[in-house]
Parts: structure tokens; sequence; C-alpha cells
């Protein structure tokens, strides 16, 4: 690719993300975060939306490196402090009514050597600030999206093999194909996309299951589902009443778990990266909901300090059906970013589930939410376990089954 | 210059700016402003701080690009607008006392081709909502300005060359004048502070009535108010930390009084005013006020800046810098004011520091503006020094001292 084409791409993933992921208002306010190291693309975005009418693009950078200073030098004292104004600066944005974009780029191995009892300690301490917003983001009180930047270090861990600038590239282009920016029309392109995710929560929602059951080498899993749920994919809609879509890419079907009815035992297929530190080849067994036994080939007291975060961070929030055909599954990249993988993989998460996973769960105060199945803790944690050795059947309230999955791909027609 | 001799000498400068500018104390948050391009040199200061026990360092990221693409596609109308988080930021630190470290490396020509009136507004903007509020805490706080070779900088200082060698080149020329290619810089800053300490204390022994400036183009007398203090390198705060504000700094300094000035000055270097060049201009004074003024390049944006406010148009600084200042003999035009001012004599339209005036600083501002002090939105400092000018000291009996013969001092301490 050269410098024009490239530029050219970068422009078309900025529209993308200004139209099809948050899908801004004329007037409204944007707020990004992202990694400094992400330039290039914060300035094309911010380009796009000022074409589109935004009001005022802030930007908050951050850097990885000035980041991964402060875990490895601070006491962890110094660890629970949180400047005043960053709560309200994000809270406003809620407040506002504003749209929010989010820019992953995050080194899997940054903090590879930092004490797994500091990043807990941060982990903690950001969670409980941010909870509200967190909430709030959960909630879909405002259009937000979250997308992705190549950054030379997560490049680097991608495509290991290769020199740091043809990682970057090939990178670059996988992020383009999945969201389908190499596409004539990539805005028509989604649309068209999303619309074929919404016929397969549409089937399911109408089957009501009351339990998914998986089935592949490593895991045996029941899944509980609440009477309530709701099968949800890409197309979302804002409590300001916008129509966006959260991730790019996106090709998942997604819901929540019964909080207190997962049972068995569940294989991860892809490594995990939490807060710079990556998981890899690690099994959890459940009873009643629950976590009661982790184990784990590499970082394994990193995986525990997660689940041990709070009560709720033990239970599961989330289950998402992903064809094992999906773009980015084909592409055969093991990305180390939840973003892609997730997209790559059905997969469950820990921690709080959706509140808009559940019919009306954007209405319901945190204990009749709780009261019906759905999970509240400070963190969501996504992780793979489809692959193409994987079954799963749908069971219906009477007991009956029916095959939702085969081999890793859609078993029905929607 | 070499990877890894780059490294050290950028965690030599950072050394110096935690240590000499900011003088850090254990347990103090730092607060550090720059922008995307100034990463290597952020990180290392974040570094150095955090070894010296930095509780927390919390960077504010600019990014120039962004602010220019809002300059020139936002809705004139909402270029007011300002988010409320920026200003509790800053109150949230002034208030605590904590540490603040602002990086200057703006590009010179950011704003270029980019309509005056919405540089304006802008400008009106940030120091309404931001500067002007936050002042209450000057002086509550150690903080330090210093500067790293950013490319699009580097390129206006060297236009002929490519744009990495352009950085080497000032950043070789900021190592220069920020001494750390002495063996020890720490203590080479020391010693250097000491004797800009001396020439301070000659002056403020003198109690010199007025200042009288005669070079080509130039023929200006400055009153200075009754209780004027000369400033050196070194300032120390309400926090109890004494720090040195400007890394590089050459000057010594005092204010004028607002109402006392008269004549005819000629800048010597053009001024860049937050992305906006202003080139060959004069201005003539008369009791304070700036009655004339013309500049071949950028006239407009010179009278827009001293029509700001009522006393936009009055000095608030008037600094002393010998020509054989190290910045100075590196014939160099930094178009960065941190660099221009320490090369050459100066004065500064606008504000003047409540710190150069004896007790100013707990002072109100009626109190500080009766006794000769001036106060407006801007601070903008430009060149007047020269190898032609002579600089004359005037006590209030009318007696005549030479301060500087031909740019250099004319007496020794």
């Amino acid at each position: 690719m050269n410098t024009a084409e490239f530029q050219k791409s970068l422009e078309k993933y900025a529209d993308v993300i200004v139209k099809v992921g948050i899908n801004l208002r004329k007037g409204q306010n944007l707020t990004i975060s992202a990694s400094i190291t992400d330039y290039p693309l914060v300035r094309a975005i911010t380009k796009s939306a000022y074409a589109s009418g935004a009001k005022l693009v802030t930007v908050f950078y951050g850097d990885d490196e000035v980041f991964h200073t402060r875990m490895k030098m601070s006491s962890h004292k110094n660890l629970t402090e949180v400047p005043s104004w960053i709560v309200p600066a994000y809270t406003s944005i809620v407040k506002n009514g504003d749209a929010y974009i989010g820019i992953t780029s995050d080194n899997p191995d940054l903090l590879a050597d930092v004490d797994p009892e500091a990043i807990a300690i941060y982990r903690k301490t950001m969670g409980t600030k941010m909870r509200k917003l967190t909430q709030a983001v959960m909630r879909d009180a405002i259009n937000w999206c979250v997308i992705s930047y190549p950054a030379e270090d997560w490049a680097k861990k991608v495509f290991p093999k290769t020199s740091a600038k043809q990682a970057q590239e090939k990178l670059w282009e996988a992020i383009f194909k999945t969201c389908r920016v190499d596409q004539r029309d990539p805005v028509a392109a989604w649309e068209k996309h999303i619309k074929d995710l919404s016929l397969r929560s549409a089937y399911l929602n109408k089957k009501r299951y009351a339990a998914l059951h998986y089935k592949a080498p490593g895991t045996d899993l029941t899944v509980g589902l609440p009477s309530q749920h709701k099968w949800v994919a890409a197309r979302s809609k804002s409590q300001t009443g916008i129509d966006f879509t959260a991730n790019l890419p996106t090709e998942e079907v997604f819901t929540m778990p019964h909080k207190d009815k997962v049972d068995g035992f569940v294989a991860a297929s892809r490594p995990l990266v939490i807060a710079g530190t990556t998981v890899e080849d690690f099994t959890l067994t459940f009873e009643k909901g629950r976590v009661v036994k982790v184990t784990a080939k590499k970082h394994e007291e990193t995986l525990r300090k997660l689940i041990e975060t709070d009560e709720g961070a033990a239970r599961l929030g989330e289950v998402a059906l992903v064809p094992n055909s999906s773009p980015i599954s084909q592409s055969g990249i093991l990305f180390y970013n939840t973003l892609f993988d997730e997209n790559a993989s059905s997969h469950i998460a820990l921690g709080a589930a959706y509140p808009f996973t559940m019919k009306d769960g954007n209405k319901l105060s945190q204990g009749d939410f709780q009261k019906r199945g759905g999970n509240h803790s400070i963190i969501h944690t996504d992780f793979m376990i489809g692959s193409k050795d994987m079954d799963i059947d749908g069971i219906l309230v009477n007991g009956k089954r029916e095959p939702l999955m085969r081999k890793g791909e859609w078993a029905f027609n929607a | 210059m070499d990877d890894q001799e780059f490294n050290q000498l950028l965690e030599k400068y950072a050394e110096v700016v935690v240590k000499v500018g900011l003088n850090l104390r254990n347990d103090q948050h730092l607060s550090i402003r720059g922008n995307v391009d100034d990463a290597p040199f952020i990180r290392k200061v974040a570094e150095t701080a955090y070894k010296a026990g930095a509780r927390y360092v919390d960077v504010l990221w600019d990014d120039e690009n962004i602010k220019r693409t809002r300059l020139q596609h936002a809705d004139p109308e909402t270029l007011t607008t300002l988010p409320d988080w920026l200003y509790n930021r800053y109150e949230e630190y002034s208030k605590r006392g904590d540490a603040e470290l602002a990086i200057l490396s703006s590009n010179p020509d950011l704003y270029n081709g980019i309509d005056s009136d919405r540089i304006a507004i802008t400008r009106k903007t940030l120091y309404q909502k931001i500067v002007e509020p936050l002042r209450k805490y000057n002086n509550y706080a150690n903080w330090c300005v210093v500067s790293t070779a950013a490319p699009a900088w580097a390129q206006k200082v060297f236009p002929n060359l490519p744009e990495k060698e352009a950085q080497t080149k000032l950043w070789d020329a900021i190592f220069r004048a920020c001494r750390i290619y002495t063996p020890d810089p720490v203590k080479a800053w020391e010693e250097h502070i000491q004797k800009l300490d001396k020439y301070k204390n000659y002056l403020n022994a003198k109690r010199f009535a007025s200042l009288r400036y005669k070079a080509p183009g130039t023929d200006l007398t400055i009153g200075l108010p009754e209780d004027h203090h000369w400033g050196g390198a070194q300032e120390t705060f309400k926090n109890g930390i004494t720090g040195t504000v400007n890394i590089p700094t050459e000057e010594v300094f005092t204010m004028p009084h607002k109402n006392k000035v008269d004549g005819l000055v000629t800048a010597t270097l053009p001024l860049n005013n937050q992305g906006v060049l202003m080139e060959e201009f004069s201005i003539r004074f008369e009791n304070g006020r700036a009655v004339n003024f013309s500049a071949k390049k950028g006239d407009a944006d010179l009278r827009k800046l001293i029509e700001t406010d009522e006393n936009a148009g009055r000095l608030g600084e008037v600094a002393l810098v010998p020509n054989s200042s190290p910045i100075s003999q590196s014939g160099i035009l930094f178009y960065n004011t941190l660099f221009d001012e320490n090369a050459s004599c100066h004065l500064a339209l606008g504000s003047a520091y409540k710190s150069s005036m004896q007790g100013g600083v707990d002072m109100t501002d009626e109190e500080f503006a009766a006794r000769g002090g001036n106060k407006s939105l801007i601070h903008v400092d430009f060149m007047i020094g020269s190898a032609k000018m002579d600089i004359d000291g005037i006590q209030a009996d009318g007696t005549r001292e030479p301060l500087m013969r031909n740019g250099e001092w004319a007496f020794s301490v």
C-alpha cells in the first residue's frame, strides 16, 4: 500500500467509525480516548467528525510507557491515587449526551514485568472510580464505539517474525479488511452485515431458550439464561435515541447468562490479555454460576486476581456466539486484543452483564436486575472458547434440545 | 550523536528539569503539559520524577494538528467552547501546590493561513476561561517551562535540512543552551544561577528610577516603580519550594511602571505568538501606552494582539540579557520565546509578574496597579537587544550609570 492509498483507507476507516460506529449527530461533542501512538487515526477521526458537524472534539491521550513507569515505580499506596478532575471529565460525557470513541492499541505484554498485586490495585481503583461511567455506557446512555489502531508494540506481538514496520502494515491490512474498509462502499457493506446479524438475534429471541450447552475438547458447560434475556447484535440504540454500533469490527450475537446457573467446565481457546499480561491455556470450573477452580499454564496469578476483584468477577455476564468461519477467525491471526479475538470465536465474559441484554434491563434498579439473573461487577472481561470443534445446543424450557452450532458453524437458518 | 548517546543526554536534560527547574519534592504531584511529539522527553521526565518520589505524574497530551483542524473546520460560533475539566484540572493542581511542567515546542507556523479572527477568539477564550481565573493561584507552586526539538519547530529553525537532521541540530542547540554537555549539568546550573543572582542583587541595591535604551531604531525611556524588584533565574513559591522557572534562562528582569514608558522601540527578532509570526516591527509609547505601531509582516496580528484588552498595549516586563549569552552566540533564530528571549534584552506587552514588585504577591490587583503594575489578559515577550544597544540606569536624582554597552554588561559584580 503506498502513502496515498493508505491515507485514503485511513480516511475511509475514520468515516466508518464516525458514521456507522457512533453515528455522530450534528452539533454533538465527541470525546476520543487513545494512546499517543494512535495520533494518525485520531487526527483522521477528528477531521471526519468536524466534517459531520461536531461541536468540540476532545482527545484524552495516554501513553503506555509513562503508564508502565508508574506501575513499575509507584508504591501500592500511590497506585490508588486518581486525580479528582478525571471522573467528572468522563461523567460529563454522559451528562451532556456526547459521543465517545475508545481506541485500543495496547501492547499485550506491557505489564508483564509488573507485580500482579500492583495491577490488581490499579484495576480495582479505576474500576471503582469509573463505575458510574461504565454502568452508564453499559446501559447505552450515549452513542459510543470501541475501535483499534495497530500500534507498533501490539503489531510486533501479533507478527513477531517480521520487522516492526512490516508488522504494522500487516496489522493495518487485517484491520481494514475486518472493518470492511477495503470494500468499495464500506458504509453500505456495514449496513448489510448488520442486517444479517439482526436476523440471527431475532431468531434466537423468538426461541426463548432456557439454557445453552457447550461441548468441545476440554469444555462441557451448561449456561442457564434468565427468562427475560435478550439477544443483541451489532446495532444498538442509545438512550439519547441514536442508532450506533458499539464495536468495529463485530461478528457476534450475544446475551447474558443467569448469574447463578452456570455449571461445568470450560477451556479457553485463545490467550487472554488482562491489563498488559497475557494469560495462556486456562480452564475454569463453575458451580451454580461461580468459578470454583482455575488453572492456567501461564500467568495463573493474574487470572486469579481478576476473578477475586469482587463478588461478581467470579460469575459470567455475557455469552456470545460467533461462527468459526467469521472473517476474523479465517484470517488465522491471533490478535491478542479482545475486540478482534472475541469476534473470531464464541466467547463468554467474566463480570458485569450488559443491562440492555435483558428485557427492560436499562430501566431496572441494580437489585431487580440481579434478582432476575443479571450479574454485577466492576469488571467485564471476555475470553474465547469457540473453535471448529465446538458444538452448542439450545435447550428449551421443556428440555428439548436444538442444535445452534455444529463444528463451530451456525446450525440453523435465520 | 547515536541513539545511546542521545538517550543519555535526554536523561541528563530530564534530570536538570526535575532537579534544577522544578526542584520536585518527594511525594509531590507533577502535572506535565506537552505535545504528542514530545513523548521521548516526557517519558524521561516522568521516570526521573517517579525516581525522585513523585506521588503521581499526570500528563496532559496536546495535539497541535487537532487544534489546527478545529480552527479550520469547526463552526466559528463553537470556538468559545472549552470543556469544564480543563480549568478544574489546573485548579485542583494549583490549589494543592503541585509542581507543573509546560513543554513549549510549538510549530511557529501552526496557524498559517487561518483567519486571524478565529485565532483571536480562541486566544481570548483561553485567557478568559483558564489563564485569568487561574491568576489567583500564581506563585502557589513550583513550575517550569522547557522545550523539546519537535519536528515542525526544528524544520522552521533549519528550513534547508531534512526533518531528521533538523531535529538533531535543534536538539544539539537545546542541549548546548541548557548546559547538558557539561560533565555535571546540575552543578553547572547552580554556578550559573549564582552568577545571575549577583547581577540581580546589584541592580536591586541601586533602586534605579528609570532605564534609558539607545540602539538603531530605538530611543526609549522606561520608568520603574519605586518598589520594583529584579528577579534572576530562581523564584520561591508559596509552597516553600525554590525553583528555576525557565530552562534555559540568562535574563535578569523586573517590571516597568505601566504609565511611564516613552519613546520608540524596534524589535530585533521576529515574534512568534501562538502560531502567528510578526516580523520587523516598531512600537511608539507615550505615558506607557503603545500609540503607534507597524510590522512588515503580521501587522494585523500585532494590532489584534495590542488591542486584546485595555492594557495589552502597555509593558509588563523589562529584561536584560547580554549579547554574549550562549544562546545569542549560537547565532540561531529559534522562533521560540523561551530561547529567543534569552538571546536578547527584551520587553513584554501585557501583564507584569507580581513577584517583580516587593511584596507584590500579597497585593490585591488594585494595590498592584496603583503602584505601577500592569494587568492584561496577555504577556508576550519581544526582543529588542543587539550588539548595538546601550542601556543606562538613571537614579531618582538624575545620576546616570551605564548598565550595558554594545549589548554587554557595563558593570562588574
